[in-house]
């Protein structure tokens, strides 16, 4: 097999439509098949449904309405035969061995020989799966089990048998790699694979933990959340999450295939208030709610928890634990006295010793076992990184106490550490007690991992640049969120001038959750509130510069963007030569939200950029309406595909699938530019003036007549339709860069002085988002 | 004095802007297949004909240069015809029949060809460079003001309620979806041809459309407003073509002449209530007629809004069995151009077959103008 050009996928439901629209996400055309209902008057009926559920899903299963054009959708009866086009069949069906393997003899009928086939299954071993099937079959056979959802859990479980033919599996993980950007974890053929084998652990441990100590859900959650750094669902909160029906079901069916001698069976115990709930439609979200709800009654909406001990509702108390808030690190929840503590070690000290009894069993590799952990159920740090930041010999030692068995590679850490750096490599431990370094997948590199040995060229309070080989350099914005300040500014223009003496090309580009969220509202908030409007006045003016020295440097620049890159951090992008975004990258120019216009030369580029789209009408309104119509709503884009309609991105802009690959193609990207440079040429605008200004501006009065825009954002669309329209510009005036920089400036000047802007201000730092006045 | 008629009359089918089934066709084509039909149809010569004038609201893209001319072309019309591009807004094709009228009137000729197109699909209303005089918009903010705004102010001017808007729209509905079912709207349509095969049929009449289902929709243009998508007239794609001429060239020609034009009026008003324009317009045009109300048999009254038509009717102490027999533009639409042809050969028709005297053809016009064309049975 050479290559996956084509892929089926089998089983309609939300996992089989989910993984149908991930992979035509990465652009691959997809047939998405399932049954026909009896006396189904749309013998596609079920695909077709799903792909209408994916298309109104929240979060977006899609990454743009072209992706779910890529979905054909089919039946098995009629279309079965079309499974000799694809290069990989995906089955997502049911969870019973017969009906599985029914299929596969109907699959193996028509498929041509060499065709991937892997099963999503989350709980039948793949042995299972193939015996009684025939050579041909199990050598291409293989498991695949993704993550819900799809398209935004990174993690995808592999499970190959001893007849599957290597080769085969390698270009089904290097797909999922590239082209789906998944981390692929090896697993060994066991039930529950990894990360469900222990999160299921975990969560079921939890839930009897809580009951056995009387401790309220809202308080388990905030005990097992942010401490172990954990999503601050916790337990019960990413209960409701997944839906309560799931835990039965999965549960059920480890216990089924376990053998009796493992710890699951001790910790497991039958839930008949789970049961209820589930039975009154309380499955989690997608339901009625589950241990939380909205209780809509009065027609005012109050948050409840369950109540473990009486199983009736009542409202949610908020967590007050001062003594939760001031310990640091898992290890000081753990020391606590009382219940918090107790009840953190009665989860943790069970889900560690299992997680280390799963060495050898589940995958031999301690890495691997973390990496599930955090891609599969989102955790900051694996069970193995977790014990070195407890403690081995304090696991160790509090398991013995309790009268648990200690797991052998546990008792055998002897003062070690699963994880160390030596000469500036990381290193892990192995099942035989030897340190092997780390490897990262060829085509992977991460700025952490240069870190460990390098030392930055430049570093200041709010960024660094590092070298990272080749001639090329790497800016990383370090504040708080990645905000920018007059720090980011200074240091970027230190960085370009040492770049351009020094090196050959620059990549903006960091490992934070959000590349930028833009630039630091508290800062602006205080200045303002000294009325230190010069100095506001004067920050403006340094961004504006510093990009511009960024945009004509004479060497490429290419932003690498991950997360939300908004504000200012989108008007980075929009100076680079380049851009390699990563697909889940959320760009826009949100200034309009938070009472402001875009003054970095956000409005500048976004003008150059439409009005040289050939695809839009001639004449001087058009490009201007288009760039309006986006940054007065403060749209983001919700992909990097999206940014590009958006022309946030342009066409020629890289998107990387995988996260961990994003650093590499960027630095590829940069120097593929290296040679023969030349700076872009400046913009030059030709813009209508204050007709086009009062066109504009009549648009957003409709907005607001229709209660869709509010008076201030009337004002704020007034100064954005001052800037885009060029300010008194004739049409027949030709616009340089400097001209448009002026006005945004003093738009931004005039706005920044008005009461609502800094309501906004203060809002978006107290709630996270702009007050609507 | 030389009487003018009305000898003919098509359309293309109207359907919804954007996602109907003409909505990829170009208007310039679309209008061309009508007046083809049109002219085919009346059996005559096409070198008899003086000139094409069509009204198009928004002349530029693929309705811009001098549009007129060039459906001139497409619809093999002898190049001897004229082509002239006319706009008054919604008025722009009963300005072409008025047009024509007075250049019979003067001898400048006995056939013309009064078309209108426009297709909202594929050139935005305000066109593609909106660029209002910022001095006049301080002025007269309403000679810029938006068509639903207008709406609103008629509606609280004129005390029409919501409700009875709603009522409104629900039996234009039902009367076009009956004329439909019925076949009496066939006869004025001219199948268009398209990629996607023939087009021969409305795509905006709702025939369920109901007084619960519209109570349902939000204000479209004003949060405490009382107009909805489903009490305006919808944007619409869609061509019109009228036939007129001497009263003695169709006697020459054999034509079967569907009204006699008795008398026509244009007539300005306050932008802010543009919808009421029918009402000076159709007064003066009666006046000029020496007729009343009374007299009218037939009336079709363009339904921008809902608001604006009661509006007129109540104003106008119209009856209501004769306004829009067959339903009005808030169920078939409202291609800004062709409307006006639309309902001025509307009228002639619906005079020949449902007999009566007088009939009115009467539309308001945004800026702030109403015009009415009186048609008298032959």
């Amino acid at each position: 097999m050479t290559g996956i050009r084509k892929v089926a996928v089998i089983g309609a439901g939300v996992m089989g439509s989910g993984i149908a629209a991930h992979i035509a996400n990465a652009g691959v055309p997809v047939l998405l098949m399932d049954i026909v209902p009896e006396g189904a008057a749309d013998r596609n009926g079920l695909a077709r449904g799903a792909v209408a559920g994916m298309l109104k899903a929240e979060p977006a299963a899609f990454m743009s309405p072209r992706a779910a054009k890529l979905v054909e959708t089919l039946n098995l009866e009629d279309h079965l035969d079309r499974l000799r086009e694809v290069d990989w069949i995906v089955e997502v069906v049911i969870e019973r061995l017969d009906a599985k393997q029914a299929l596969y003899r109907r699959i193996e009928a028509v498929r041509k020989p060499g065709t991937a086939v892997s099963s999503n299954t989350s709980t039948i071993p793949l042995d299972a799966l193939v015996e009684g099937m025939p050579e041909a079959f199990a050598k291409d056979f293989l498991i695949t089990h993704f993550f819900n959802p799809p398209r935004y859990m990174r993690l995808l479980e592999i499970v190959t048998g001893p007849r599957t033919d290597p080769a085969l599996a390698a270009t089904v993980a290097d797909f999922a790699d590239r082209r789906l950007g998944k981390s692929i974890v090896r697993c060994k053929d066991r039930p529950g694979f990894i990360a469900n084998r222990l999160g299921i652990f975990w969560i079921q441990n939890a839930i009897a933990a809580a009951d056995d100590l009387g401790v309220p859900v809202e308080e388990a959650d905030a005990v097992m959340g942010r401490p172990f750094g954990i999503p601050k669902t916790g337990v019960f909160g990413l209960v409701d999450l997944v839906g309560l029906d799931l835990i039965p079901h999965t549960t059920r069916s480890l216990r089924a295939a376990l053998p009796p001698e493992d710890a699951f069976h001790a910790t497991f115990r039958e839930m008949p208030l789970i049961a209820r709930l589930i039975a009154e439609g309380y499955t989690g979200r997608k339901g009625k709610g589950g241990f939380y709800r909205l209780n809509r009654e009065g027609g005012r909406k109050t948050k409840e928890a369950i109540d473990l001990g009486t199983g009736a509702y009542r409202p949610s108390a908020k967590v007050d634990l001062p003594e939760l808030k001031e310990a640091k690190g898992p290890r000081a929840v753990l020391d606590l006295p009382g219940r918090v503590g107790d009840y953190a070690w009665r989860v943790m000290g069970p889900t560690l010793a299992y997680a280390a009894g799963l060495v050898g069993e589940a995958s031999d590799d301690i890495a691997a076992i973390d990496e599930a952990m955090r891609l599969g159920y989102n955790w900051k740090w694996g069970p193995f990184e977790l014990i070195d930041r407890i403690g081995g010999a304090f696991v160790a030692g509090r398991l013995a106490e309790d009268g648990c068995a200690v797991p052998p590679i546990l008792a055998g850490l002897e003062g070690k550490t699963f994880y160390r750096v030596e000469n500036g490599q990381r290193q892990v431990l192995t099942a035989g007690g030897e340190y092997q370094t780390l490897v990262r997948p060829e085509g992977v590199l991460r700025l952490e991992d240069i870190k460990l040995s390098a030392k930055p060229l430049l570093k200041n309070g709010s960024a660094a640049l590092w070298d990272i080989g080749d001639g090329v350099t790497c800016f990383e914005f370090t504040s708080q969120a990645n905000a920018l300040d007059e720090q980011t500014m200074v240091l970027l223009g230190k960085a370009i001038k040492l770049v351009k003496a020094q090196y050959k090309a620059l990549v903006i580009y960091n490992e934070g959750a959000n590349f930028s969220v833009g630039a630091n509202l508290g800062l602006a908030l205080f200045a303002a509130n000294i009325a230190a409007w010069g100095e506001i006045e004067k920050l403006v003016s340094l961004g504006q510069q510093t990009y511009g020295h960024l945009k004509y440097a004479p060497f490429p620049v290419v932003s690498a963007p991950s997360g939300m890159a908004l504000g200012g951090g989108c008007e980075i992008l929009l100076h680079s030569d380049a851009v390699q975004a990563h697909a889940e990258s959320y760009i826009g120019l949100v200034e309009a939200g938070v009472g402001l216009v875009p003054a970095w030369g956000g409005c500048k580029e976004m003008l150059a950029r439409w009005q040289g789209n050939p695809a839009l009408p001639k004449g001087p309104m058009p490009a201007v309406a288009k760039v309006f119509e986006t940054v007065s709503t403060a749209t983001v884009a919700k992909s990097a595909q999206e940014a590009r309609d958006l022309l946030f991105l342009r066409p020629e802009d890289g998107i990387t699938m995988n996260r961990d690959r994003l650093l590499a193609d960027a630095k590829a990207r940069a120097l593929a530019m290296v040679e023969g440079y030349a700076p872009p040429e400046p913009a030059s605008l030709t813009l209508p003036g204050p007709s086009g200004a009062l066109a504009l501006r009549m648009a957003a009065e409709g907005f607001a007549n229709r209660g869709i825009a509010t008076a201030h954002d009337l004002v704020v669309a007034g100064e954005l339709a001052r800037v885009l329209s060029g300010g008194g510009a004739d049409l027949l005036d030709t616009l340089d860069e400097d001209a448009i920089l002026d006005l945004e400036r003093e738009g931004f000047m005039r706005l920044v002085r008005t009461e609502a802007t800094l309501e906004r201000f203060e809002s978006v730092i107290e709630t996270g988002r702009p007050v609507r006045n | 004095m030389t009487h003018v008629v009305i000898a003919g009359y098509a359309r293309s089918p109207f359907t919804p802007a954007k996602k109907g089934a003409l909505a990829r066709v170009r208007p310039d084509d679309l209008a061309a297949q009508v007046v083809r039909k049109l002219v085919a149809g009346a059996g005559l010569p096409s070198k008899d004909i003086e000139d094409l004038i069509v009204g198009c609201a928004f002349p530029e893209g693929e309705q811009g240069f001098n549009v007129a001319r060039l459906i001139g072309m497409l619809a093999d019309l002898d190049l001897t015809v004229g082509g002239v591009t006319v706009n008054r807004f919604c008025g722009s094709s009963m300005q072409s029949v008025h047009m024509a009228a007075g250049q019979i009137a003067l001898g400048a000729g006995e056939a013309f060809l009064c078309a209108g197109v426009e297709s909202m699909s594929r050139v935005p209303m305000m066109g593609f460079n909106p660029l209002p005089n910022p001095a006049l918009h301080g002025k007269r903010p309403g000679a810029y003001m938006g068509m639903g705004d207008t709406a609103e102010n008629v509606a609280r001017r004129w005390e029409i309620s919501r409700a009875d808007q709603e009522a409104f729209a629900v039996g234009s509905h039902r009367k076009a979806a009956r004329a439909q079912g019925e076949g009496r709207l066939a006869a004025e349509i001219v199948p268009i041809a398209t990629k996607g095969g023939p087009v021969e049929a409305d795509g905006c009449i709702r025939a369920d459309a109901s007084a619960e289902g519209l109570a349902a929709l939000k204000p479209a243009f004003q949060r405490d407003g009382t107009v909805t998508a489903g009490t305006a007239s919808p944007l619409t794609d869609g061509a019109s073509a009228v036939l007129v001429c001497s009263e003695a060239y169709a006697r020459r020609a054999g034509l079967t002449p569907l009204a006699r034009i008795a008398a026509v009026a244009i007539s300005g008003c306050e932008p802010e209530v543009m919808g009421i324009g029918p009402v000076a317009a159709s007064r003066k045009a009666m006046a000029r007629a020496g007729i009343t109300a009374d007299a009218l048999s037939v009336v079709e009254l363009n339904e921008a809004f809902a608001s604006q038509a009661l509006a007129c009717i109540r104003d106008l102490g119209l009856r209501e069995e004769t306004v829009n027999i067959d339903g009005g533009a808030i169920a078939l639409g409202h291609p800004l151009g062709a409307t006006g042809a639309r309902i001025v050969g509307k009228a002639a028709a619906l005079l020949a077959r449902e007999g009566g005297r007088f009939a009115l053809a009467t539309q308001c016009i945004g800026g702030g103008q109403g015009i009415a064309t009186l048609l008298e049975r032959v």
